[in-house]
C-alpha cells in the first residue's frame, strides 16, 4: 500500500483505513462540517440583509453533507483544499491561467521589417527594434503615441500588459535590450533550446500580452485587434511614418491577419466565438502553452499531467462548464484528473510497465498490438485500485471521473510506449470499453457518447474523418460537449512528445511565448498555482481596486 | 462462443441470463401492486390513470403500415402518460448493473425508453406498463433491498462505501434497515416524499448470494481480466471499430 501515490490523500480524506468497505453516514453535521460552506452561510446572511433579497442557504434543496465532505489534495503538492476552492470563480489562479492565454497573441515583425527595408528603404537594426519595443510597451497597455489629445488607461489597472520578442538568432537577441527579450537559451534546457532556435531561425516574433482586464470586459477576439492597433501606432511612431501612408496598412494587415498566431481559432457560428476563446484552442496548443516540458524534461508523467490539469480546469471547468453548459457541476468532474495523486499513480505505473516491457520509452512498435498490451494493462491496474481501495472509489464517486482518469492513464502510457499520440488516443478508447464492460457502467449519457464511437476516427487524418490529436480541439466533432475528456486529450497529445524529449508538441512559437517569467500565472507548475489560488494566496492581475472606492 | 454476451465466468453467465428473454427470472420476494404504486409515487393507489390522449381505438388514425405491424402496449392503447422508475445499483455486488439493465430491458420488453449513467438507470414507459415492469424489477433477482436503490432524484451512492448495516448510501434515506425485523423498509417514495406507512421490501440478500447473482466484475469477486474470452471479444470489438473503415489486410 505504501507505494500507492494516492494513499496519503485517502488517509487525509477519510477517518477509516482506505481498504475499509463500510463507514457511517448521516451523522457528519451536514454542511457545518465544511469550513468553507459555513463561511458561505455567514456571508450569504450578511449580503441578504444588506440587499434585502435572500441569498445562499444550503438548507434549501437536497441536504448537503450527509456523508463526509472530502478535502482534495492538489496532486504533487502538499496542499489540501475544499472542493469549493477549485471552482474557477473561487480560484484566482485558474482565472488568471485563462486570462494569460486569452490576452496573448503572437505577432511577427518580419513582414513589417520587410516593408520598412525593401519598400521604404528604412534600415532596421537591433537599436531600432529596441526603440520600437520601448514604444510598443508604452502603447500596448493603452497609451497614445501619435495623437496629442487622447484618453489613456491607468497603468495600475493594466500593469500586466507588455510586449517581448524572441528569435532563433542569438546574435540579434543579444543586441536587443534584454528587458524586451524572451531568452530561449535561459529558459529551456540546452537541447530543447537548440531545437526551438532552429525552428524559429532568423525570424523575430512578438509575444504580445494585452491587459487581462480587456479580455474580461471584451472577449478573446479583442486581443489581436487591440494588439494590432497598438502595434500599428507604435510602428508609425518608432519609424517616423506618415500616418496613413500605404505601408501602415501593411503593418496593420500583418499584425491583424498575415503574421499573427491566435491561441485559439475562430469557432463556427453555431458556437459563436471569436479567436482566442477556449473552444478554439487545439490540444497541441494547450500542451505547448504548458511549460512543464522544460522544467520536467526527464519526467514525461509530470509533464503530461500538468497539461491535463491545465486542460481540465480551462476546457472543462471554464469552457464546457460555463461557456457551453452553464451551472456549477463541472468542477466536480474535472478536478478528479488533478487531485489526490490518482492519475499520477496510474500513469507512473504505466510508464514503469512500458520501460520494463519494452526496455525504454518510445521503443514499442507503433501499432495496435502495443495499444492492446499497454492500454489493457494500465486500464486493469487502474480499475483494480478502485476495487481494492473503497476510499478511492468513493473519492471518484462518479463513473465519468473514473473513466477520465483510467483512460487518460492508458492513453498517456501507450503514447509513452509508441511515441505517437494517435496510438495513445486509441488506448484511451480501449480503456473506455474495458471500464464499461468490467463495471457495466461508464459516465453519464452525454459523457460516454464519444467514447463509444471515437475509435472509428482515430487512425484517419483525412478531412472530415479525423485529425492528428495535437490538431484536434474542443470543437472537434463529438468532443464539443463532454466534460472529462479535453484536458485528458491535451495530456495525451503531450505524452509522446514528453517521452521523446521533444521541445514542443505542436507549435514552437507558442512554447517559447509562454516561457516567460513576467506572465502572472506560472505555466510550469500548474497544479501548484491552482493550490495557491485555492488557498487564496495567488495574486492575479487586472484588478479594479485602483478605480473603485477604497474598502 | 456463447451468444448474447461472451465470457466463461459466472458474471458473464448472469449477464446472459438477464439479457436472454427466454430465461425465467427468479422471483425473490412479493411486493403488492398497491405497494409498487406507492413506491413509484406517480399516482395514489386506486386513483385512475391520467391520460394524454384518448384510447387508440377511439382515435381516428390514418392507415399506416407501421400501425398495422406494431401491436400497441396496454398503456399506449389506453392513452396513459409516460412515467418512470429509476434504480441505483451499488458496485458492491448489486445483482443488476446499469448497462446490464439497458441491454436486458431492450431485449425483454417493448414500448420502453431507457437511459444509462454510471450512478443511475432509468426506464420509462406508459404508466400502467411501467407499473407492471416495476413489479418484475422489484420482485425478481434484478433487485436487492440493500444494494439496489429506487431513486428518482438525489441518486449518489453507487460507488460509496456501505453503511454499518450493509446498505448503500442514500442522502434521502428512502430505504432503511429495521434492526428489529432484519428487513429493509421503504419509508419514502422514489422521489423522496414520505410514505404514510413503510413498504416492507424484505431482507437483504446475503453476501454469498449477491456474489453468485451479480453482474459486475470485481477483483474481490470474479475479475474481468481473468475472463479471457470476454476480454478477447472486447479486443476484437476495439480493433474492428478502429480499422473498420480501412483495408484490414493492409493495416493502417
Amino acid at each position: 500500500m505504501a507505494d500507492k501515490k494516492f494513499i496519503d490523500a485517502m488517509k487525509q480524506k477519510f477517518s477509516e483505513d482506505p481498504t475499509e468497505k463500510t463507514t457511517q453516514f448521516y451523522n457528519m453535521g451536514g454542511w457545518t462540517q465544511s469550513e468553507r460552506k459555513t463561511a458561505f452561510v455567514n456571508e450569504g446572511k450578511e449580503i441578504a440583509e444588506k440587499r434585502g433579497i435572500p441569498m445562499y442557504n444550503p438548507d434549501i434543496g437536497t441536504p448537503l453533507g450527509q456523508r463526509a465532505l472530502m478535502s482534495y489534495k492538489l496532486s504533487t503538492t502538499d496542499t489540501y483544499v475544499e472542493g469549493d476552492d477549485l471552482h474557477f470563480i473561487n480560484n484566482a489562479a485558474i482565472q488568471q491561467a485563462w486570462d494569460d492565454i486569452r490576452r496573448t497573441v503572437i505577432v511577427g515583425l518580419n513582414t513589417a521589417h520587410n516593408v520598412l527595408e525593401k519598400r521604404l528603404g528604412i534600415e532596421v537594426t537591433p537599436e531600432t527594434i529596441t526603440n520600437y519595443l520601448e514604444t510598443v510597451n508604452h502603447a500596448m497597455p493603452g497609451a497614445a503615441v501619435v495623437q496629442e489629445h487622447m484618453v489613456e488607461t491607468d497603468p495600475l489597472v493594466v500593469q500586466d500588459s507588455y510586449v517581448k520578442v524572441f528569435t532563433g538568432d542569438d546574435e540579434l537577441a543579444d543586441e536587443i535590450d534584454s528587458a524586451f527579450v524572451l531568452d530561449i537559451n535561459k529558459e529551456f534546457p540546452e537541447e530543447q533550446a537548440e531545437a526551438l532556435k532552429a525552428e524559429v531561425g532568423g525570424a523575430v516574433w512578438q509575444a504580445v500580452r494585452i491587459p487581462s482586464i480587456v479580455g474580461r470586459v471584451c472577449d478573446g477576439g479583442t486581443t489581436s485587434r487591440w494588439s494590432a492597433m497598438q502595434i500599428g501606432m507604435s510602428m508609425i511612431s518608432a519609424y517616423n511614418q506618415c500616418a496613413g501612408e500605404g505601408a501602415t496598412g501593411d503593418f496593420a494587415y500583418a499584425s491583424k491577419h498575415a503574421e499573427v498566431i491566435h491561441m485559439g481559432t475562430y469557432l463556427p457560428v453555431r458556437r459563436a466565438r471569436a479567436e482566442n476563446e477556449l473552444g478554439g484552442v487545439p490540444f497541441g496548443f494547450m500542451a505547448d502553452i504548458c511549460q512543464a516540458s522544460r522544467v520536467h524534461a526527464d519526467d514525461p508523467v509530470a509533464t503530461s499531467l500538468e497539461v491535463v490539469a491545465l486542460g481540465a480546469a480551462l476546457y472543462d471547468q471554464i469552457w464546457l462548464g460555463s461557456y457551453m453548459s452553464g451551472g456549477v457541476g463541472f468542477t466536480q468532474y474535472a478536478t478528479a484528473a488533478y487531485t489526490d495523486d490518482v492519475l499520477d499513480d496510474f500513469t507512473y505505473y504505466g510508464k514503469d510497465y512500458v520501460e520494463d516491457k519494452y526496455g525504454e520509452l518510445c521503443a514499442a512498435p507503433n501499432n495496435m498490438d502495443t495499444v492492446l498490451d499497454v492500454g489493457t494493462e494500465v486500464a486493469f491496474y487502474a480499475l483494480d485500485q478502485y476495487e481494492e481501495y473503497p476510499a478511492l472509489l468513493e473519492t471518484h464517486f462518479g463513473g465519468s471521473q473514473r473513466a477520465s482518469v483510467i483512460s487518460a492513464a492508458a492513453g498517456c502510457s501507450t503514447a509513452f510506449a509508441t511515441g505517437n499520440a494517435q496510438t495513445g488516443l486509441s488506448a484511451w478508447y480501449l480503456g473506455m470499453y474495458l471500464h464499461k464492460e468490467q463495471h457495466s457502467r461508464l459516465g453519464f449519457y452525454g459523457y460516454d457518447l464519444q467514447d463509444q464511437c471515437g475509435a472509428a476516427n482515430v487512425f484517419s487524418i483525412r478531412n472530415d474523418e479525423g485529425l492528428p490529436l495535437e490538431m484536434r480541439g474542443p470543437n472537434y466533432p463529438n468532443y464539443a460537449m463532454n466534460v472529462g475528456h479535453q484536458g485528458e486529450y491535451a495530456g495525451i497529445a503531450q505524452a509522446p512528445h514528453a517521452a521523446r524529449g521533444d521541445a514542443w508538441a505542436f507549435n514552437p512559437l507558442i512554447k517559447i511565448a509562454f516561457a516567460d517569467k513576467n506572465l502572472v500565472f506560472d505555466f510550469s507548475q500548474v497544479r501548484a498555482e491552482f493550490a495557491k489560488g485555492a488557498l487564496r494566496e495567488f495574486e492575479p492581475a487586472g484588478e479594479r481596486t485602483v478605480i473603485t472606492p477604497a474598502k | 462462443m456463447a451468444q448474447i454476451y461472451p465470457g466463461t465466468s459466472q458474471v458473464a453467465q448472469n449477464r446472459r441470463n438477464f439479457t436472454n428473454p427466454e430465461y425465467e427470472l427468479e422471483k425473490l420476494r412479493e411486493i403488492s401492486d398497491e405497494d409498487v404504486v406507492k413506491i413509484l409515487g406517480h399516482r395514489a393507489p386506486g386513483e385512475d390513470y391520467k391520460s394524454v390522449h384518448p384510447p387508440l381505438d377511439e382515435m381516428d388514425e390514418p392507415d399506416d403500415i407501421v400501425r398495422e405491424l406494431v401491436t400497441p402496449i396496454d398503456g399506449a392503447k389506453a392513452g396513459d402518460r409516460i412515467r418512470y422508475i429509476q434504480f441505483v445499483d451499488s458496485m458492491y455486488f448489486a445483482p443488476a448493473q446499469p448497462y446490464l439493465r439497458a441491454r436486458s430491458y431492450l431485449s425483454r420488453w417493448r414500448g420502453i425508453d431507457t437511459g444509462t449513467l454510471s450512478g443511475r438507470q432509468v426506464i420509462e414507459a406508459r404508466e400502467r406498463d411501467i407499473e407492471r415492469l416495476s413489479k418484475i424489477l422489484l420482485e425478481t433477482e434484478y433487485f436487492d433491498t440493500a444494494r439496489t436503490g429506487i431513486r428518482g432524484a438525489g441518486v449518489h451512492g453507487h460507488s460509496l462505501r456501505l453503511d454499518e448495516n450493509g446498505l448503500m448510501f442514500d442522502m434521502l434515506r428512502r430505504q432503511v434497515f429495521n434492526k428489529e425485523t432484519g428487513k429493509v423498509e421503504m419509508v419514502r417514495d422514489q422521489i423522496g416524499v414520505d410514505l404514510d406507512e413503510p413498504v416492507v421490501l424484505g431482507e437483504p440478500l446475503d453476501e454469498e448470494t449477491l456474489k453468485a447473482k451479480t453482474t459486475i466484475y470485481r477483483i474481490d469477486g470474479e475479475a474481468y481480466k481473468d475472463d479471457k474470452e470476454a476480454v478477447e471479444v472486447l479486443h476484437n470489438i476495439h480493433v474492428s471499430r478502429s480499422f473498420g473503415a480501412f483495408d484490414p489486410n493492409a493495416g493502417w
